[in-house]
């Protein structure tokens, strides 16, 4: 019982945390193009709109595509973890990107301009802005990372909650209600939530100097 | 500021391999089997009992399980996405059969539903002769406002077999203010049943494991007999699976039908009574059964 604890939750450690840096990798660099080209702006309301997209909309959707007589189905991913980051990745794209965006925007227009007007590159005019964002870029992952780990959604349909596997925290918390085991689904939801508590803290506190404004 | 930041990424990274890791090194076997089965079939536990003593003559298989609703388990089958499916609703897996999906069925196990409901029994359903009649008596008690009945309104096999006994009692309970529909898995419903004292059906698996554990004081089994109320559990191998997977699949099918002890005294010492009767002697018998359940 308390090494499948440390195990579902290290699990879903990785498995959100690597898909929070696979949808920062392209969430981030959107949010840029939204903060500083006028004509990508109508893509940030749509971005916000699909923040609240249901869990299990985004698992089937990426279950019809996975299965095996699904267009990517030679790949094989159906089932295994990695699938689930995918799919996590995908879900928490409007969420990181809309915030990391509001954070951009502010930042662009009252330094990157600046830097622009003054003879720096693109390229640098982009460090500049994403510098002096950080603080709310930070915040849209910790944001898209608490959302990956505690949905249920795509975890259940394209990882099936295979123990020893793919079965997550919030998996194993669906079925623990299921089975009727009521209290070890709220010692787990406990953990889930001072994990969530922790990891935030921990990165705010480490990046604290780029925080504090 | 920088550095922090950099720090920052570097103690994710750190994290986020580590459970990488762990997850390589506790990684699969060679063979993986990919079974769906239904969660309350799941739920007892019987399954994975089965095949860790599988596991022990096969080290280079794995049995994995993805437990959902019945539909969703044959529907996956349907889908390529499963090699063996273990259920226990007839008429579904009938529809599955003639479709093509499913074959080599084979029935490993049985069991009852039960009806439950409050101790002091005001629908009087301990008296009744038959599931059918113990419904027609809910139903009354419902209408006269002593009884309310919980379903659970979620079209799975349980709810099903429900909607059956109502069907062949010739009453519509649907939209009565006596009848609930939670919408919920077993173990909510009964939890429910057993706060609002009210009736519900259940499978015996579900009951009594809340029942030992002390979630349901509420409620006690009023009615489990007769041919109505019979459970039939059988285990299919999927079509389109082939290969080494098909092999190991067929291999665990057959030691599920071959092993009927480890299903005979699974949960005897947890429960006093068995959760699940073997099938093994009984074949002709239950098949019949199953032929009526799946034409009805």
């Amino acid at each position: 019982m308390q090494g499948e604890v440390v195990e579902v939750t290290l699990r879903s450690l990785y498995i959100s945390g690597s898909a929070t840096l696979l949808a920062s990798a392209w969430s981030i660099p959107l949010a840029y193009l939204m903060a500083s080209r006028p004509r990508w702006r109508g893509l940030a309301s749509a971005l916000e709109a699909l923040v609240g997209v249901p869990t299990v909309l985004v698992g089937l959707a990426l279950y019809m595509l996975l299965s095996r007589r699904g267009p990517l189905g030679f790949l094989g991913l159906l089932y295994t973890p990695q699938a689930i980051i995918v799919g996590e990745a995908i879900l928490i794209t409007p969420l990181i990107a809309s915030v990391a965006y509001r954070a951009l925007r502010h930042a662009v227009e009252n330094y990157g301009e600046l830097a622009l007007s003054l003879g720096a590159t693109e390229a640098q005019a982009m460090a500049t802005a994403v510098r002096e964002a950080a603080g709310g870029i930070l915040a849209a992952a910790v944001m898209g990372f608490s959302r990956a780990v505690g949905e249920l959604g795509v975890a259940l349909m394209v990882g099936g909650n295979i123990k020893g596997y793919t079965r997550t925290m919030t998996t194993t918390i669906a079925l623990d209600v299921a089975m009727g085991e009521f209290e070890e689904a709220m010692a787990l939801g406990a953990i889930l939530v001072l994990l969530l508590i922790g990891v935030s803290m921990t990165i705010r506190f480490i990046a604290g100097g780029a925080v504090a404004k | 500021m920088q550095s922090r930041l950099a720090l920052a990424a570097i103690v994710l990274a750190i994290l986020v391999m580590a459970g990488g890791l762990f997850y390589y090194f506790s990684g699969q076997k060679p063979v993986r089997v990919t079974a769906t089965t239904t969660t309350s079939l799941y739920a007892t536990g019987l399954l994975e009992y089965l095949a860790d003593k599988f596991h022990g003559t096969h080290p280079n298989v794995q049995i994995e399980f993805i437990a959902v609703g019945s539909g969703e388990a044959l529907r996956r089958a349907e889908m390529g996405d499963a090699c063996m499916v273990f259920v226990h609703a007839p008429s579904l897996e009938k529809q599955y059969l003639e479709k093509g999906v499913i074959e080599d069925g084979k029935i490993f196990a049985y069991n009852y539903f039960v009806i439950v409901g409050p101790p002091r029994d005001p629908a009087g359903v301990k008296n009744a002769k038959s599931a059918v009649e113990a419904f027609r008596a809910i139903y009354i008690a419902g209408e006269e406002g002593k009884a309310v009945f919980v379903s659970r309104g979620d079209n799975s096999g349980t709810h099903v077999k429900e909607l059956s006994l109502w069907k062949a009692a010739g009453l519509d309970p649907r939209g009565r203010s006596w009848y609930k529909e939670s919408g919920q898995g077993m173990a909510q419903t009964l939890v429910m049943a057993s706060e609002m004292g009210a009736y519900t059906l259940s499978d015996i698996g579900t009951y009594l494991k809340l029942k030992s554990e002390g979630k349901i004081p509420g409620l006690e089994i009023l009615y489990a007999s007769g041919e109505e109320l019979i459970n039939i559990y059988s285990v299919y191998l999927v079509k389109t699976c082939t290969g080494k997977e098909r092999q190991a699949a067929e291999e665990f099918a057959k030691f599920v039908v071959e092993y009927q002890d480890l299903i005979g005294s699974y949960g005897v010492d947890r429960y006093g009574q068995p959760l699940f009767y073997p099938a093994k002697g009984k074949e002709d018998y239950l098949r019949q059964v199953w032929e009526r359940l799946a034409g009805g």
